[in-house]
């Protein structure tokens, strides 16, 4: 599957109008000076050559150096990447308490008010563009009330502290660094409150919709038969039954915001993955482009055969 | 009971959003650094890889240049002792250099360090064609004297010699990164030292022993942030002190602006030394013909556009060298706006009874002024012309535009343009030069990288001409060639843009040099 991912990415960069070169010289340096770049980044040889080295590259856990900035791949995926797991995963924390919660809330008394303002809740959210709500909550909580900061990680002239995971959060606690922990968690605040309700939607969709399907089955009847009291009957009965469509949301969406949410990174300046992936886009960066690309892929990999062993874990039915 | 509970709860979160505010406050109110915001990310602060205004802007203050040109057109001297000394036969460039410099490193200033410099540009640089084109070899004549021996006499050289891309580097520093760039960090002789790098955030200090005028802030933090709307909403909330105007959008500008007014904030502008233009493909059907080509000339209405696009915040144009370059004697030689022109030239051309002239315009689909531009000029002639020209519009993404540019690719095409420094050549050249022209087409040369692929003899003489003269006669001579382009109409100025800054009412009013950088050093905070 990667070796898949992977020479595609090579070959659909190379079919992609645009050259590295002219990325970096301009569309106006002489041909001289364009060949002599395009021999230093070794951009001369035939493709099937270049081809053959990145995959060398790759086996070796080589993603290669930077065409624009001549940095490791490595180190540069290093510093977005844990800017964008950081996010996902407080998005995800806050979309699993939003919308389960209102899906949750909906199943229990389906067709209640509740469970209309949550159908509407979900429908909207889903429905929002990510753009416009970040925007939105960008200028009313930002820029007109002033209560969070407007974008970034930290505030300006703010030096991260000294690298230990990645994650400002847990890099100022371990640090002991009081302040820049309230200062990145502020920066953090809006980027994943608006990421985590437009994911919410879908989980609040998702949970209601399950649960109230199981709610139909027969042992659940049975069971409200046999008197036991409906609070059981959900937490005992239909909630852990519909846990594996819900995991399975959870990790696909996991494994979509670990490639980073690009709007909402650019919307909040936010220096994730995405947003280091589109500006090496951008510059026709190949190997940048190519290593964001594996990694992601891998990271998407990984965590859908986690999801996979863990239903087979939950479900005695399934098996591999 | 359960009100009460509420009330508590209610109040605990008040009072945590109460300590995030403050947090806040304090941070603004305790930063002693100038925090100067602006779009886009620099990887690499080597001057023989900058090319982005943000990255100029950083080293315009950690590095110095030979020369300045100062608001008269004339060069002043900076490392430099004195003006340039060029040889009877123009072809060998004396620069006597200041002494008593030193660099951030401690090491000495002189001519074998301009020389490192101007070698190790010539040789990694990402422009190294502007210099390799010109100068065959550098010497060091004495200490304090370096000797530039070139290919052909060149008056666009003292120019070039003002760039910020060739300020010097400690060779000490830098003997590691003789063949490559030391993207990290950087050794000048400016007023400031680079104290930490990343792609997101700068830092720079005063440098004690500057040689010069001291600057008169305690740092600046250069930062980053991606979009138009959060740099706006950044100084609009105090977060940062001062905003620079590139990728602001049109309307954001003008609410600044509208800030200024009610004295919220201070603002500043620069020279103009942007162009916006729309170039013509004028070596295949329809745009092959010069009478089609000018009757296109005549059909935009710029005044319009500036409103319609811009609230006016880009001054119309009528030339393709910003006027301010041409000193106190501005030309203006594009058609004014004259539909009725336009349509007795297509009529004669065979348009407008029968026929309509369908013109595909191409646009950057990342630069938001440049859709509005197609859009506004495609309804004008709508509304103007429409039994005579109809235009189609693309829209493509800059890198693919700039790929494609000199393939032939767009019928006509969206694009600006900023000299590499302050002289009309900078403009003129790279628009209009051709080295191989075949029948008022240009088969090699930067006129076709401009996808116009005009060429003109006489334009070419004269360019060339221009390299030979001074003062006033160089300035005439490039008027012609101005005129020339005018007349063979393959370009069609829109707009001017001038680089403009705001800075927050804590900050003094933000001044800028020729070349249309901020002036860091003069920034104070009361």
């Amino acid at each position: 599957m990667l070796w898949i991912i992977s020479s595609l990415v090579f070959i659909l960069l190379r079919i992609a109008p645009g050259d590295p070169v002219d990325a970096i010289l301009g569309n106006r340096a002489n041909e001289f000076a364009r060949e002599s770049l395009r021999i230093k980044l070794g951009l001369d040889k035939p493709l099937i050559n270049q081809y053959l080295e990145y995959l060398n590259d790759l086996i070796h856990g080589n993603l290669g150096i930077s065409l624009n900035t001549q940095e490791p791949v490595k180190v540069i995926i290093s510093k977005a990447l844990p800017a964008s797991i950081e996010l996902a995963f407080f998005a995800i924390l806050i979309a699993s308490i939003i919308g389960y919660l209102i899906g949750f809330l909906g199943a229990v008394k389906p067709e209640g008010r509740i469970d209309f303002i949550g159908r509407v809740f979900g429908i909207g959210t889903y429905a929002l563009p990510p753009f416009w709500a970040a925007m939105l909550i960008q200028i009313i909580f930002a820029v007109l009330l002033g209560w969070l900061p407007i974008g970034g990680r930290l505030p300006p002239g703010m030096s991260p502290p000294p690298f230990v995971t990645g994650f400002l959060v847990l890099d100022s606690i371990l640090n002991k660094n009081i302040e820049m922990f309230f200062s990145s968690f502020k920066h953090l605040i809006l980027p994943s409150v608006t990421l985590g309700i437009l994911l919410s939607g879908i989980f609040s969709r998702s949970l209601r919709l399950n649960l109230e399907e199981i709610l139909k089955k027969d042992y659940i009847e049975a069971a409200k038969s046999r008197g036991i009291n409906d609070y059981r009957i959900f937490i005992k009965h239909a909630l852990p039954n519909t846990l594996l469509p819900i995991l399975t949301i959870t990790g696909l969406t996991i494994s979509s915001l670990i490639g980073g949410a690009l709007l909402i990174e650019i919307t909040f300046s936010w220096p994730g993955i995405a947003l280091g992936l589109q500006e090496a886009i951008n510059q026709r960066d190949y190997p940048v482009v190519q290593g964001i690309v594996i990694i992601i892929s891998s990271l998407v990999v990984i965590i859908s055969v986690g999801i996979d062993i863990a239903i087979a874990y939950i479900d005695p039915r399934v098996s591999y | 009971m359960l009100n009460i509970n509420g009330a508590k709860n209610i109040l605990k979160i008040l009072s945590l959003l109460l300590i995030f505010s403050q947090l806040s406050c304090v941070q603004y109110k305790k930063r002693e650094n100038i925090i100067v915001a602006s779009a886009g990310k620099i990887e690499s602060i080597d001057p023989a890889q900058a090319n982005t205004l943000r990255t100029l802007q950083i080293l315009s203050a950690v590095g110095d240049t030979l020369y300045k040109i100062n608001y008269e057109g004339n060069l002043i001297p900076i490392l430099a002792k004195d003006l340039p000394k060029i040889s009877k036969d123009g072809l060998l460039i004396d620069i006597p250099l200041r002494e008593n410099i030193s660099f951030h490193d401690g090491s000495i200033f002189n001519a074998k360090a301009m020389e490192f410099s101007l070698n190790r540009f010539m040789k990694i640089g990402t422009l190294n064609y502007l210099l390799n084109e010109k100068i065959q070899d550098i010497q060091v004549k004495d200490e304090f004297i370096i000797t530039l021996k070139l290919k052909k006499p060149s008056s666009s050289i003292r120019s070039l010699l003002t760039s910020v891309n060739l300020t010097p580097v400690s060779p000490n520093s830098y003997s590691n990164y003789k063949d490559k760039f030391n993207n990290k960090g950087f050794i000048g002789t400016g007023p400031y030292f680079l104290e930490s790098f990343t792609s997101s955030q700068q830092i720079i200090k005063p440098f004690i022993n500057y040689w010069g005028e001291k600057p008169k802030n305690k740092g600046i933090n250069f930062i980053n942030y991606n979009n138009s709307s959060t740099l706006f909403g950044a100084i609009k909330t105090k977060e940062v002190d001062v905003l620079i105007s590139n990728s602001i959008d049109d309307m954001q500008r003008v609410t600044l602006n509208n800030m200024v007014n009610k004295d919220k904030l201070n603002s500043g502008e620069g020279d103009p030394i942007e162009i916006g233009y729309i170039t013509f493909k004028s070596n295949t059907f329809p745009l092959e013909n010069k009478a089609i080509r000018k009757a296109l000339s005549y059909t935009i209405d710029r005044e319009l556009i500036s409103q319609q696009v811009s609230f006016g915040t880009r001054e119309p144009l009528r030339s393709i060298v910003p006027p301010q370059l041409h000193k106190n004697n501005e030309i203006s030689p594009w058609a004014k706006y004259e539909p009725e022109l336009a349509r007795n030239l297509l009529k004669k051309e065979g348009y407008c009874a029968t026929d309509i002239l369908t013109i595909p315009l191409t646009f950057r689909s990342n630069v938001p002024a440049d859709k509005l531009l197609a859009l506004t000029w495609k309804d004008q002639i709508k509304r103007d012309l429409s039994d005579c020209i109809k235009i189609t519009l693309n829209s493509v993404e800059s890198t693919t535009v700039y790929k494609q540019l000199s393939e032939g690719s767009f019928e006509a095409v969206i694009l600006d343009w900023t000299g590499a420094y302050p002289d009309p050549e900078a403009y003129l050249t790279p628009l209009l030069s051709c080295n191989e022209i075949n029948n008022n087409t240009c088969l090699k040369g930067e006129s076709v990288f401009s996808g116009s692929f005009w060429g003109n003899h006489q334009v070419q003489e004269l360019l060339e001409k221009s390299e030979e003269l001074e003062g006033e006669s160089r300035l005439n001579t490039l008027k012609e060639v101005e005129k020339l382009a005018a007349k063979g109409s393959s370009y069609l100025p829109v707009w001017l843009v001038k680089p403009k800054a705001w800075t927050l009412k804590n900050i003094s009013r933000p001044e800028f040099s020729r070349d249309g950088l901020i002036i860091l050093k003069n920034l104070q905070r009361d």
